[in-house]
């Protein structure tokens, strides 16, 4: 099997600070990460090659500095890494950076051999939109699901895949070329080796491609190809609420202001009313 | 040119049209057996006020097979007129199957706005219906309104934590798509007086690529925390596993349930379907109680349909309390218990107001 894994390089969300006097993001030293929830699809891609041969290739739209995400998957287990970078892809939306991802999907069909599988994680951490996996099928017209937690060849040219729901889980089974998107969470990722790392980048298997390669209209990418912009940027408006705050003496004194405060509540006392009749 | 579209400026893989051929406000609205999903109703709320500013109106589009029964639904929670597509070929539920009944109407039609719940399988389709379309997409959006000017659509969402609101624009392409997740918005009033045009269409289902093999559904103990009117909910502050079994103790005496913050989830203590926020769920109980959360932007985001916060949190400066209409200023280790004790006795006597009235004396 050839399986192509999307990955992004994203700022780690988890370090970004707000500025409150000059309403801004601190971006600034933020170390960036390979987005959390794209390991468990790099795994299940990893887990699929080592259980039936073949290989697995990681591809990213990004700046240079993504070199560093795509090397961290090598040091995982990944075979090759694609790194399709180039100014004119800069300010892209959903739609323009599926196409690229498509376009390089097929660019890999075209000088390496076919592709069986796309894999990609459920959402990033900076955009969460969930929308590649399904835009890159909607583009290469390929079968797709969402929200997979385990994959295994049903026969040739089979994949059969569980996935869950809010209430359920389904099995379907996908015909090859197919894409799936991987759960957040879904498989535990491998650890990097060190020296596979050391040993990839001495092999250099890193294929940059710019859109000289690519060769693609530049109305159709970055941010001529992309239909959304952002128009403007604001502050999230407050939920109004009541902001009555109590300092106790106590916890008991702490709990009987609070009951009392809720059993008073116009929307708040029926519930209490509720739970002392005991009815639910 | 169509209107104010230059078509040579314009990716030649997408279709050249004028903008303002593009009428009405569409709802694509999910049905299962047990009829339509609460979240696509509400998507019903944001689109009556897009189509009010717009002078438009709304119409609810249902796809599937043995649906056409629920489509009075759409009309009584405020849909001007539903489009059905009652077919067996959709008795199994593919995304791109779906998706491109979705489109083929969309051709056909021509709306403004579409709107999808984005419960998972809204999350799913939805950017397929997008792309085959060749328009952009906003996922999780909070709110929309209209720029005065342009007639735009504005899809709000939060980009990056819930600290911003991005306002986004697709001013060239239509329809304007966009998603919002469950319990962002609330359920329209239910109006059993409204009447409205029911229309059956025809589409070519596009041959299925996917086969479902086996499903099972997943036996459920207890009232998911979308569902709940009550909700006790835990941070990184209630230090451990024993401290969430004190918060079951009250949430049960509440009729209510247990949910928690992201650190919560990290910390192992709570199952990520329990987890409020952002990266979590919306809920909508009447009662909403913190305990041990700080109020992070992206929590909080998760409890804006909350009829009441109260919150219990050790530090007075936490932010929760600039965002919660009852808090205390303790440590709910003590807090809690104290309430406990209390609510049962006020169980044992028949009222609350009694049992608070002799402990305060004592
Ligand atoms: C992109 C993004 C998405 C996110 N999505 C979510 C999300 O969906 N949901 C979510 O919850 N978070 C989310 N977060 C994380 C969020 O920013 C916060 O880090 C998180 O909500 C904090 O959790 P907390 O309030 O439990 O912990 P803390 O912020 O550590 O707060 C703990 C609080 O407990 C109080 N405390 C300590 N001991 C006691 C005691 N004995 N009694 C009473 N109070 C006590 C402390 O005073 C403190 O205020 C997201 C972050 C990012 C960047
Ligand atoms: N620029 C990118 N390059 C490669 N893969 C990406 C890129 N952006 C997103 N993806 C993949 O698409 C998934 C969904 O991302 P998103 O739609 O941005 O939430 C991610 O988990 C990645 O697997």
């Amino acid at each position: 099997m050839r399986i192509v894994v999307g990955i992004k390089w994203v700022p780690n969300t988890q370090a970004v600070r707000f500025d409150p006097k000059t309403g801004t993001l601190i971006r600034e030293g933020v170390p960036s990460v390979v987005n959390p929830h794209d390991l468990p699809a790099v795994e299940l891609a990893l887990q699929l090659r080592d259980r039936y041969g073949g290989e697995v290739i990681a591809i990213t739209m990004a700046p240079p500095s993504a070199m560093k995400g795509l090397e961290h998957v090598l040091g995982m287990g990944i075979d090759r890494a694609v790194l399709i970078t180039d100014r004119a892809f800069a300010g892209a939306d959903t739609l323009a950076t599926s196409y690229v991802l498509a376009e390089g999907i097929k660019k890999i069909e075209k000088d390496i051999g076919k592709v069986d599988l796309a894999v990609f994680g459920q959402e990033t951490i900076d955009s969460s939109t969930a929308h590649i996996g399904a835009q890159v099928a909607s583009w290469l017209d390929w079968p797709y699901i969402y929200y997979v937690h385990k994959a295994e060849l049903a026969r040739e040219g089979v994949l059969l895949v569980e996935r869950r729901l809010e209430d359920r889980v389904e099995w379907y089974e996908i015909e090859l070329p197919g894409v799936i998107s991987v759960a957040m969470k879904a498989l535990k990722p491998r650890p990097v080796s060190l020296i596979r790392k050391i040993r990839v980048k001495q092999e250099n298997p890193v294929i940059v491609w710019t859109n000289k390669e690519l060769g693609l209209d530049t109305r159709c990418i970055g941010l001529k190809g992309s239909p959304t912009i952002v128009s403007k940027v604001t502050f999230t408006p407050e939920v109004p609420r009541k902001k009555v705050v109590y300092k106790p003496r106590d916890g008991l004194d702490a709990a009987v202001w609070l009951l009392e405060q809720l059993a008073k509540d116009e929307k708040a006392g029926k519930v209490i009313e509720r739970a002392v009749r005991g009815e639910f | 040119m169509a209107g104010k579209v230059d078509c040579e400026k314009l990716c030649p893989l997408w279709p050249c049209e004028d903008p303002s051929e593009f009428k009405g406000v569409w709802v694509v609205a999910e049905a299962d057996e047990n009829g339509i999903h609460e979240a696509s109703l509400q998507m019903l709320t944001p689109a009556r006020k897009i189509a009010e500013k717009l002078g438009s109106d709304v119409t609810g589009v249902l796809v599937g097979y043995n649906v056409k029964q629920y489509a009075d639904e759409m009309i009584k929670y405020g849909a001007d007129r539903v489009i059905v597509v009652d077919d067996p070929a959709f008795e199994m539920y593919a995304p791109d199957v779906y998706g491109d009944a979705v489109v083929q109407l969309a051709k056909k039609y021509k709306p403004e706005v579409i709107l999808v719940a984005a419960t998972m399988r809204g999350r799913e389709m939805a950017p397929y219906i997008a792309n085959t379309l060749r328009t952009g997409i906003t996922a999780d959006c909070t709110d929309f309104d209209v720029d005065e000017k342009t007639k735009d659509v504005l899809l709000i969402r939060p980009p990056f934590g819930a600290i911003m609101l991005a306002y986004i624009k697709t001013p060239l392409r239509r329809p304007q798509i966009g998603t919002a997740r469950p319990n962002v918005f609330p359920l329209p009033p239910r109006d059993d007086s409204r009447t409205g045009e029911i229309v059956e269409e025809k589409v070519e289902p596009r041959k299925p690529r996917v086969r479902l093999v086996k499903r099972q559904i997943i036996p459920r103990s207890e009232v998911p925390i979308e569902k709940a009117e009550v909700i006790v909910s835990g941070g990184k502050g209630v230090g451990g596993p024993e401290g969430f079994k004190l918060l079951e103790e009250l949430a049960k005496l509440l009729g209510g349930v247990v949910a928690g913050s992201r650190k919560a989830v990290d910390a192992g203590w709570i199952p990520h379907e329990k987890q409020v926020g952002q990266t979590g769920k919306s809920v909508k109980p009447i009662l909403y109680i913190a305990v041990g959360i700080s109020g992070a932007a992206q929590h909080m985001f998760g409890v804006r349909e909350a009829g009441v916060v109260a919150a219990i949190n050790i530090d007075p400066e936490a932010p929760i309390f600039k965002q919660a209409d009852y808090g205390v200023v303790a440590d709910y280790r003590e807090v809690i218990p104290a309430m406990i004790e209390l609510l049962k006795k006020a169980r044992e006597k028949g009222s609350l107001e009694e049992v608070l009235a002799a402990t305060k004396q004592t």
